[in-house]
């Protein structure tokens, strides 16, 4: 199977401290892989790294076998590379319906074409399908800054496919989520893959989350990749419950 | 835009139409002034109220702007050319000033074009070979435009008022276009936009090379109307002053710097009435309103019409960005 993803010993130090070190790992086409650790072991700094707003020390970034490290974000996104980050990041100011056609009209012409182009970008349809599949549609006019943080949660992941991105990579949708919202977020998610055949890799501290979603987990701690396997085989892993479950 | 809205504009509209035959010159000329600085204040709002590009230089590329078409016309250039390139320069000179922003944000974004704007002032001093330093440049011509003549008051402030309307349907056209959508993101949440593929950059030196750009033509605008400028007339006031009128209007209301101008021209004139304390009574109103009206005058009659409509639920205190929904 192809890898859509390729991190080959990637390394980031800030100052002294080694947040990343020397992590390589491969994302197939169409799997969904999950990345775990204690907090401090350096998953958000590896996402940042492999997604441009940082800038590795050391190692290699591949997309579909193009080297893209270094490459801004808004570059790699347009080569189909996608986003959630760990806190809220929405534009609460504008409308369900607006966030999502945000989300997707750069990658409708250029951006001087946008200009004389529909005011949409010829998105409401495609965003109409999003606000439906996410079950948001009683709210697609509403602004988002009154919604509720769960509400506002899905919206976000939402957002992160309205392009019909290659790869998309969640840093903890299911942060401060509640246990309903969190059903919901995760059978959507799992919806979407079924439909789409996307290829997803999630950060995230919720264990029963990341064992029903993912078919592959990474495990690391203090900026090491220490095991790799099944969610059933990390269960059982004692270096895993060592370092991280610890129970 | 809500029927109410319509309503609104075009009663606007119609009392801008007639109130040139109902003042004296002086009326006419505050009426003209407002036009002029309403211009530069929707450039403004487009940089800081869209885009959220603090800027204190609107008032130096007003300069630029005036000073541009009084050099050229007095040199021969026809009155539409040197319109045209006051526009140009402004815009170029924007995009560069807006390198800054790329690095640094708010109070420090603000000290840097403010630098911008006391050097602008320097060199309109004292680079007397161009701009004649500071006995300024007198005698400018108002425009003949297809054998119709600007030079009356009255004809100059239609000039005006059309070349007001021109450029507020433009920039209408675009704050409704995906452009609109994307400086509100770059102003909301620069990470997210980005990672939705969005070019801050890019964004970021638009909305300040056509904010600037808006400036110059202000400018082109504004020599014709005075008829003689000086670099004191440019000084970082005017800009605070521009600040004032978007902030007061409603920032990030598209016709919020309609509203401010208005009342940044007038209400200055209207205080004269306790004559040498018009400027202590001008600030304390202004400060009233700003307590009372945090959001300006179109954000609080957004939140009226949205606590009537809601029954007394008040809605939350945040910015609408007008002009940007499809």
């Amino acid at each position: 199977m192809t890898a859509v993803l390729e991190v080959s010993n990637l390394r980031k130090s800030f100052g002294g401290i080694t947040a990343v070190d020397g992590v390589s790992f491969k994302v197939r086409d169409g799997e969904i892989l999950g990345i775990i650790g204690p907090n401090g072991s350096g998953k958000s700094t590896l996402f940042n790294c492999v997604l441009g707003q940082l800038t590795p020390n050391q190692g290699e970034v591949r997309v579909d076998g193009k080297t893209t490290t270094g490459m801004r974000p808004c570059d790699l996104n347009r080569l189909g590379v996608s986003r959630t980050f760990q806190l809220l990041q929405v534009f609460p100011q504008l409308s369900v319906r607006d966030n999502l056609i945000m989300a997707g009209q750069e990658h409708q012409g250029s951006m001087y074409s946008r200009l004389i182009g529909s005011p949409d970008a010829g998105l409401s349809d495609a965003a109409e399908r999003m606000i439906e599949f996410f079950r948001l549609s009683h709210l697609a006019d509403e602004q988002v800054g009154l919604l509720s943080y769960g509400q506002q949660k899905l919206l976000d992941a939402a957002m992160a496919f309205m392009a019909g991105p290659r790869l998309v990579l969640l840093d903890e949708p299911a942060g401060g989520v509640n246990l309903t919202m969190l059903v919901h977020l995760r059978e959507r998610l799992q919806a979407y893959h079924a439909e789409h055949n996307a290829t997803f890799v999630v950060i995230e501290h919720q264990m029963e989350f990341v064992m029903a979603l993912c078919t592959r987990v990474l495990v690391l701690a203090e900026g090491r990749l220490i095991a790799e396997g099944t969610p059933q085989d990390i269960r059982r892993n004692p270096v895993v419950i060592e370092a991280y479950l610890g129970h | 835009m809500s029927r109410l809205g319509v309503i609104a504009v075009v009663g606007a509209a119609i009392f801008a139409i007639a109130a040139p035959f109902f003042l004296k010159p002086f009326g006419i000329y505050l009426i003209s002034m407002w036009t002029v600085l309403t211009v530069a204040a929707i450039g403004l709002n487009l940089t800081l109220g869209y885009a959220g590009q603090v800027s204190m230089a609107q008032g130096a590329f007003i300069g630029i702007g005036a000073y541009t078409v009084a050099l050229l016309t007095q040199a021969g250039w026809p009155y539409p050319v040197a319109f045209v390139c006051a526009g140009s320069l402004c815009f170029v000179i924007g995009w560069g000033l807006g390198y800054p922003a790329l690095r640094v944000q708010h109070h420090y974004l603000a000290f840097v074009t403010l630098a911008f704007s006391t050097l602008v002032f320097l060199v309109l001093r004292n680079e007397e070979w161009l701009t004649h330093g500071v006995y300024g440049i007198s005698g400018i011509a108002r425009p003949t435009l297809f054998g119709w003549s600007t030079g009356k008051p009255r004809d100059f402030y239609f000039f005006s008022l059309g070349t007001l309307t021109v450029l507020a349907a433009a920039t209408w056209w675009m704050l409704r276009s995906p452009w609109g959508r994307a400086f509100v993101a770059l102003r909301e949440n620069p990470l997210r936009a980005q990672s939705l593929g969005l070019d801050t950059r890019r964004y970021t030196l638009m909305a300040f090379a056509i904010g600037s750009g808006l400036g110059g033509l202000s400018g082109a605008l504004y020599a014709p109307l005075v008829q003689f400028i000086e670099p004191n007339s440019f000084v970082l006031d005017l800009s605070f002053n521009l600040l004032l009128m978007v902030i007061v209007g409603g920032s990030g209301y598209f016709f919020g710097p309609f509203v401010g101008a208005l009342i940044a021209v007038l209400l200055p004139e209207w205080a004269r009435i306790t004559e040498g304390y018009y400027l202590m009574v001008y600030a304390a109103m202004i400060m009233g309103m700003m307590a009372f009206c945090p959001y300006g005058v179109l954000g609080m009659v957004e939140r009226a019409i949205k606590a009537v409509t809601m029954r007394g639920d008040p809605p939350t205190p945040i910015l609408h960005a007008e002009g940007t929904s499809p």
